[in-house]
């Protein structure tokens, strides 16, 4: 039986069985109205329906900051820093950001493995939980549904009172194994509708950002961008870092700290001398947006924006990324239009 | 192994709460002695020098005497670093630059203000060559220490010119906005580890601008929360007076 019934009033017995087997990480409150993953130690803390983390679980695998290696400057030696496999549970994941997850795999096993993260990904076991788009995800746009259960090894489909366990992987059959769940014989729950859209398929947009270059949307939306990079910190997708040398004030050694950066951020694209080649916040926006829907998404032919809607729900100044590519849709449409 | 560097550690007009905050550094104070001798601070000694290596300055420059200080300081230092939100950007001291020098000069000496010269409160590189920046209000204790390694070594230090924002993220912060109150990190320079955010208070902006900073939309994005355009202006100002456009008097 690959459906089980999980009734809200098994939930934490659920979740206790899960810390029993392994580490848990799951989205708990944290301020006045945020969330974010983090370890379980009362099952109770666990909030399993919930808008969006603030950071995705990427920052298990690629922390936003890391030891790379130690140095001592007397003896002129330096160690590499011991990297584990996370190895743990993630509870409670969103469709979007597994998807995201499986995205970095790719960037980060492309050409020169990186180490660090591959090895932190090793031994992760993923429970998705579907969820109630609100005005910001669009998923659906960018082909991830609500209910996508790629890369999971459960998935909880929220029922009124319950959720239905959907059983994808056998790693994910044999951490059900001594719970007892009822099977589930019913229809799968219908999810709530996205209420955002971008209005045209990864295939049309290659078209689009082929000729969205030029557009004058990017000076617009540089009047509203004061260029705080939180845009790039919270994408799930993105893995930008930089990497600086910092000494103790004993002068004997230090460290090498590598840190999420961003290209929205004057720092990233300065070079040795001082010059900047992405010198405005105009040709920072429409990087950040290509890096989204053409540069990796040309090699792969997917999306490279997962649809979680956190660069648009976290900016202060209300730049939304669903309207910036569909303004460009609307002027490819023109333009095509005006040809006819 | 050739001679420390000599230090002297300067103050102009401020409120010498970041020359205290050199006496703050209680664990690393034995390491940053080790490496330096300070040969000048009129806080803490007595003795003057004629050359130094490093000068670390604190303050704006606010009068003509300060002027004469400061270029006395830059011909016998071959290093001068800019301490501190007032010497940076002139603090919130630059605030009086809003108003006419003749009316602040009244309310402050009333009839003796013809004993007290005064000019537009400067930054000190409104004046000299500053070589190096450590900001905040009091300057922030480990951009001093990035800084001070970096110039010990003989290094050029790594200059931070990205938003409080970034520092919020990495910490995983709820962002200030979504509490409810309005926060200048957006536009205000990070290296302080985003320690207001961090324990509940909002930036002030004490660190000044980006220096790619757009604060017209910095404005827009406070009124669109709720403050009225002069409050959100004022709240710019504060720390960035000399910096905004169209501020000066």
């Amino acid at each position: 039986m690959d459906r089980l019934l999980l009734e809200d009033a098994d939930l934490f017995r659920f979740i206790a069985h899960l810390v029993a087997c392994k580490t848990v990480y799951a989205p708990q409150r944290k301020g006045a109205d945020s969330y974010v993953f983090a370890p379980v130690d009362d099952p109770q803390a666990v909030v399993l329906d919930y808008p969006r983390t603030l950071h995705s679980i990427k920052k298990y695998f690629l922390p936003p900051r890391e030891e790379l290696l130690s140095f001592n400057l007397r003896s002129n030696a330096f160690a590499a820093a011991e990297v584990e496999p996370v190895n743990a549970i993630f509870l409670g994941v969103h469709s979007y950001d597994l998807h995201a997850v499986l995205k970095l795999d790719h960037n980060f096993s492309q050409g020169n493995a990186e180490r660090n993260y591959l090895t932190r990904r090793q031994g992760a076991i993923f429970i998705g939980v579907s969820y109630r788009p609100d005005r910001f995800h669009f998923g659906g746009s960018v082909g991830i549904p609500v209910a996508d259960t790629t890369g999971c090894d459960l998935f909880l489909h929220r029922l009124d009172r319950g959720h239905v366990v959907e059983i994808v992987s056998d790693t994910g059959r044999e951490l059900l194994r001594g719970l007892d769940l009822p099977a589930f014989t019913g229809e799968l729950p219908r999810t709530a509708d996205f209420e955002q859209h971008i209005y045209l398929p990864q295939g049309k947009l290659t078209e689009v950002f082929a000729r969205g270059y030029q557009s004058g949307i990017w000076e617009e939306v540089a009047e509203k961008c004061v260029g705080c990079g939180t845009c790039n910190l919270v994408c799930p997708t993105c893995y930008c870092f930089n990497v600086e040398d910092e000494v103790d004030v004993s002068l004997e050694g230090g460290s090498r700290q590598r840190h999420w950066d961003g290209c929205m951020l004057r720092e990233f694209s300065q070079v040795a001398g001082g010059e900047v080649f992405r010198n405005n916040l105009a040709a920072r926006q429409r990087h950040r947006v290509y890096r989204k829907f053409k540069y990796i998404s040309d090699q792969t032919g997917e999306p490279w924006c997962v649809g979680c809607g956190r660069c648009t729900a976290y900016c202060t100044a209300g730049i939304s990324i669903v309207n910036i590519v569909n303004r460009l849709v609307q002027e490819h449409d023109w333009a095509n239009a005006a040809k006819l | 192994m050739a001679a420390k560097p000599r230090v002297g550690i300067f103050d102009f007009t401020g409120c010498e709460g970041c020359e205290l905050n050199h006496l703050n550094f209680e664990e690393q104070l034995l390491d940053i002695l080790e490496h330096v001798d300070i040969v000048e601070w009129r806080e803490a000694m007595d003795e003057r020098a004629d050359e130094l290596d490093i000068a670390f300055v604190e303050g704006s420059l606010s009068t003509p005497d300060c002027i004469t200080r400061i270029n006395a300081i830059r011909r016998k230092s071959k290093i001068l670093v800019a301490v501190g939100a007032c010497a940076v950007q002139g603090g919130v001291n630059a605030m009086k630059n809003l108003q006419p020098i003749e009316a602040v000069r009244e309310e402050v000496y009333g009839e003796d203000k013809y004993l007290f010269p005064t000019l537009p409160a400067l930054p000190l590189s409104a004046v000299v060559k500053v070589d190096h920046e450590i900001r905040g209000c009091p300057m922030t204790q480990i951009e001093f220490l990035k800084v001070f390694t970096a110039l010990v070594m003989g290094k050029r230090p790594v200059e931070t010119d990205h938003a409080v924002c970034v520092e919020c993220k990495l910490r995983e912060n709820e962002c200030v906005y979504d509490k409810g109150m309005v926060c200048l990190g957006p536009v205000t320079r990070g290296g302080c580890a985003a320690i207001c955010p961090s324990f509940g208070q909002y930036c002030t902006g004490c660190r000044g601008l980006v220096s790619d900073a757009n604060p017209a939309a910095m404005e827009q994005i406070l009124v669109d929360h709720g403050l009225a355009a002069e409050e959100a202006r004022k709240k710019l100002q504060l720390f960035n007076a000399n910096q905004l456009e169209g501020t000066q008097s």
